[in-house]
């Protein structure tokens, strides 16, 4: 696959898509970008018998033969017991039910669309496109940067009916299996079993992974054995790595629009209280640095290891800086402590965050008001009032009543589950290799949360964001929308997957952009 | 006036968290002298107890209470069936206890699932000027100090507390003196666990009731326990409660709650290596001798 874009000069604001579109596609033009569509439409339909699309974009991969088995094995780790519980089961529940719905004969709407992708090409667009996108119902919708409804802008397409026939039952011929061991919330014993499902089990793909610090104790033995990896947690963004594909969203999706969000209508002054790992110090640099773009200011940060469940000094330490909001990244069931606790207190500050209510539906499992007048740029909460949430909301509860949530991680893991499907049956095998180069075809997929657009490049996906407000009785409405925001920061450091492998994670510190922004903040 | 107030409230929750976090352990590390690990899941067999109670329908003052009971006998169970084995070997006790600890937390995740519905925290919040607070810590800063004000009446001002001072220090002595000691270990124990699961209850409201929500208390236990000493586990306790706290408040409002728990434990250190018998003998020593 050729890709010879600018990564470089990818834009700064990642939902100003009109600087980039220039610098996309091998040299074409926005009228190319028609054809693409066209294509995109053959594609997307019948994504198993696209013939055509599956010879254009098989072009250059060898058709390796799978080696025999009578089953596709997906390995699947996550925390079933231990601090992370509480998000483990719901991913686990949501790779069963996409699972299943191979099995049946199900997928999600999408398909290869080439480098560029839905939703973002269509940026450049001045009026309303002439020409049909492949979207269900044909209809595609226009919103400007800030949400809301307008002429020009960023196009998305939000069908109602996403699941579809995939033309047959399983994946492949074979049935579609889970083999999902507890990783018990113990980083070492996440590495003992890693090793055992690539290497005994030899998975097919691996899906696992909740902490940063659980993905970053496994990811040197998948690049070992260079096994094709999804991590499907929103994180606090970086990775850059051939094996791996990060299907949740990262800071520059979330907390920019977030902080923009409290300063515009609540005040300059925020207080972070973070986790103390790399999640939530990579978080905080991010809030740090993005708050004075938009005229705010941190005034205090205070990191809580994660075997805290006290708070009363670190809400004393709140009460003293006076913040006009606090932006908590806390995580895990000691820390979500912090909620009913400040609101004992008396702490009464509007509340932000990237993770919190989406992941451990916090605003549930807490006595109201503990979470009234949170907010959190959400790529998913299952309050979404679309027509295709419901459905995946209904069929989700229907396999699992018991259930108590099913959160942003969880559909994640949903969509990256069908995706994977979609890429081996048009790679036509589930060799690793072959797989991973036709995710590198950049894909659209119609998850539950509305399109989401996987970059070759990056590995990383494109988000619908929309802002999730709790009220004083813990009802949640959302505020604004994004239709589409993507993970642009490893593009503009010029991370291309695709041509030049690597296997790191980049931190804010390796990019001159952040000690800019804290010099402009000190001012 | 308001930041001398919140300055004492956060020493005062501090010195609490340490105080319910050990209360259980007291008795049976400190008096009996056996390596309880264990201890946190009894405070979450409390915590347990508290909230299916609580979620019935059973106010939570009257949860608290079955909750000492509760626990109580499955420490009478635990003592009867393993803990009297290892009297006396304490190595072997805390493979043991450290056994237990793992057949408890991993079948509470069996039988209940990952967590269990939360407690409302009681009483709501009050201010003085600018600085507010919750009524329910007030609370329990109050509930750890009658605690082991009952405590040291049990231990010292009582036939009970007598006969089971005898039997620690002097077994046989006390055996021949006519003091059923397997009784006194038994009811110790028991004491100890209930200790443990009341405490457990009332830290239910505060945080999140898991099957391994115990492990947080423990180290904070051990610590408090053995920086007390065991010249006079009372003293002792109330002693190192005091000094931990004082380590770590100040430290946690100057750089932030990782380094005000690594203040805490580098007190500690200092401590026991200066006074490797730990602060309860020098309090006897200085002022109760």
């Amino acid at each position: 696959m050729s890709d010879d874009r600018k990564k470089g000069d990818a834009p700064v604001n990642g939902v100003n898509h009109s600087a980039s579109d220039s610098d996309r596609g091998n040299g074409d033009g926005p009228e190319l970008g028609v054809s693409r569509r066209d294509f995109l439409k053959g594609a997307s339909v019948a994504v198993a018998g696209s013939m055509i699309g599956g010879g254009l974009l098989m072009k250059g991969v060898p058709a390796i033969a799978a080696p025999e088995s009578k089953t596709v094995n997906i390995g699947f780790i996550e925390d079933l017991s231990g601090n992370l519980a509480v998000y483990g089961l719901q991913k686990y529940h949501a790779a069963q039910l996409a699972v299943a719905e191979i099995n049946q004969g199900l997928t999600l709407a999408g398909g290869p669309v080439g480098v560029g992708g839905f939703a973002s090409t269509g940026s450049q667009a001045g009026e309303p496109p002439k020409v049909r996108l492949d979207t269900a119902s044909g209809e595609v919708k226009v919103a400007e940067q800030g949400g809301g409804d307008a002429t020009s802008g960023i196009l998305y397409g939000e069908d109602d009916e996403i699941l579809v026939p995939s033309g047959e039952k399983g994946l492949l011929g074979k049935e579609v299996e889970l083999t999902a061991p507890d990783g018990q919330s113990n980083n070492r014993l996440w590495q003992q079993l890693a090793r055992k499902l690539i290497q005994q089990d030899k998975v097919d793909v691996l899906v696992a992974g909740f902490s940063s610090a659980e993905r970053e104790a496994i990811r040197p033995i998948i690049d070992r054995n260079k096994q094709l990896y999804f991590y499907t947690n929103q994180y606090e963004g970086g990775v850059a790595d051939e094996f791996t594909f990060c299907t949740g969203a990262v800071c520059e999706q979330q907390v920019i629009p977030v902080v923009q969000y409290m300063v515009e209508n609540y005040g300059p002054r925020g207080f972070t209280i973070a986790a103390d790992y790399n999640f939530g110090q990579l978080t905080a640099a991010w809030v740090r640095a993005y708050t004075p773009l938009v005229g705010g200011e941190i005034v205090g940060e205070e990191f809580v290891p994660l075997s805290v469940s006290q708070f009363s000094q670190v809400i004393s330490k709140v009460q003293a800086a006076k913040p006009d909001w606090v932006m908590t990244l806390l995580v895990g069931q000691n820390q979500s402590n912090y909620y009913p606790q400040a609101a004992a207190a008396g702490l009464e500050f509007p509340m932000a965050s990237t993770i919190n209510m989406a992941q451990g539906y916090e605003h549930l499992r807490f006595n109201k008001p503990s979470l009234a007048r949170m907010h959190n740029a959400i790529n998913y909460m299952p309050e979404i009032p679309t027509a295709r949430n419901r459905a995946f909301v209904k069929r989700f509860f229907e396999m699992f009543p018991e259930d108590p949530y099913l959160g942003q991680m969880a559909q994640n893991t949903y969509f990256s589950i069908h995706l994977y499907a979609k890429a081996a049956r048009l790679a036509g095998t589930t060799d690793q290799d072959a797989v991973r180069r036709v995710l590198e075809s950049g894909w659209t997929i119609e998850a539950p949360e509305g399109p989401v657009f996987l970059e070759p490049g990056t590995h990383h996906a494109s988000h619908y964001i929309r802002m999730a407000r709790a009220d004083e009785n813990h009802d949640i409405s959302f505020v604004r929308d994004w239709p589409t925001v993507e993970a642009w920061w490893l593009q503009r450091l010029g991370v291309n997957l695709v041509g030049r492998p690597e296997h790191k994670q980049y931190t804010p510190q390796e990019d001159k952009f952040f000690p800019m922004l804290q010099k402009m903040a000190a001012k | 006036m308001d930041g001398v107030l919140s300055v004492l409230y956060q020493f005062g929750t501090n010195a609490a968290f340490l105080l319910l976090s050990a209360i259980g352990l007291i008795v049976i590390l400190g008096m009996m002298n056996i390596i309880n690990l264990a201890h946190g899941e009894l405070m979450m067999i409390g915590a347990y107890v508290a909230s299916s109670l609580y979620h019935s329908g059973v106010p939570f003052a009257a949860c608290v209470v079955v909750s000492f009971f509760a626990v109580a006998l499955v420490g009478v169970a635990l003592e009867r069936v393993l803990i009297r084995r290892f009297y006396g070997r304490e190595l072997q006790a805390l493979v043991v206890t450290w056994g237990v600890s793992l057949i408890l937390a991993q079948g509470a995740l069996l039988a209940f699932g990952p967590f269990l519905a939360s407690i409302p925290i009681p009483f709501g919040s009050g201010t003085v000027g600018t600085f507010s607070f919750s009524w329910y810590w007030i609370a329990l800063i109050v509930l750890a100090l009658l605690l082991v004000a009952g405590l040291w009446f049990l231990y010292y001002r009582t036939a009970f507390g007598l006969r089971a001072r005898a039997t620690m220090q002097e077994r046989e002595m006390a055996q021949a003196l006519g003091v059923k000691t397997g009784r006194v270990y038994m009811l110790t124990f028991a004491l100890g666990s209930g200790l443990a699961g009341l405490a457990g209850a009332l830290m239910a409201p505060t945080t999140t009731i898991a099957p391994y929500m115990g492990q947080q208390y423990v180290a904070p236990a051990f610590i408090t326990v053995v920086t007390g000493g065991s010249a006079n586990v009372i003293a002792g306790a109330l002693g190192s409660t005091g000094f931990l706290s004082l380590a770590e408040t100040p430290f946690t409002i100057w750089f932030g709650t990782f380094i005000g728990i690594v203040a805490m434990l580098l007190a500690s250190l200092v401590l026991i290596r200066l006074l490797p018998k730990g602060l309860s003998e020098w309090i006897q020593r200085r002022w109760l001798s």
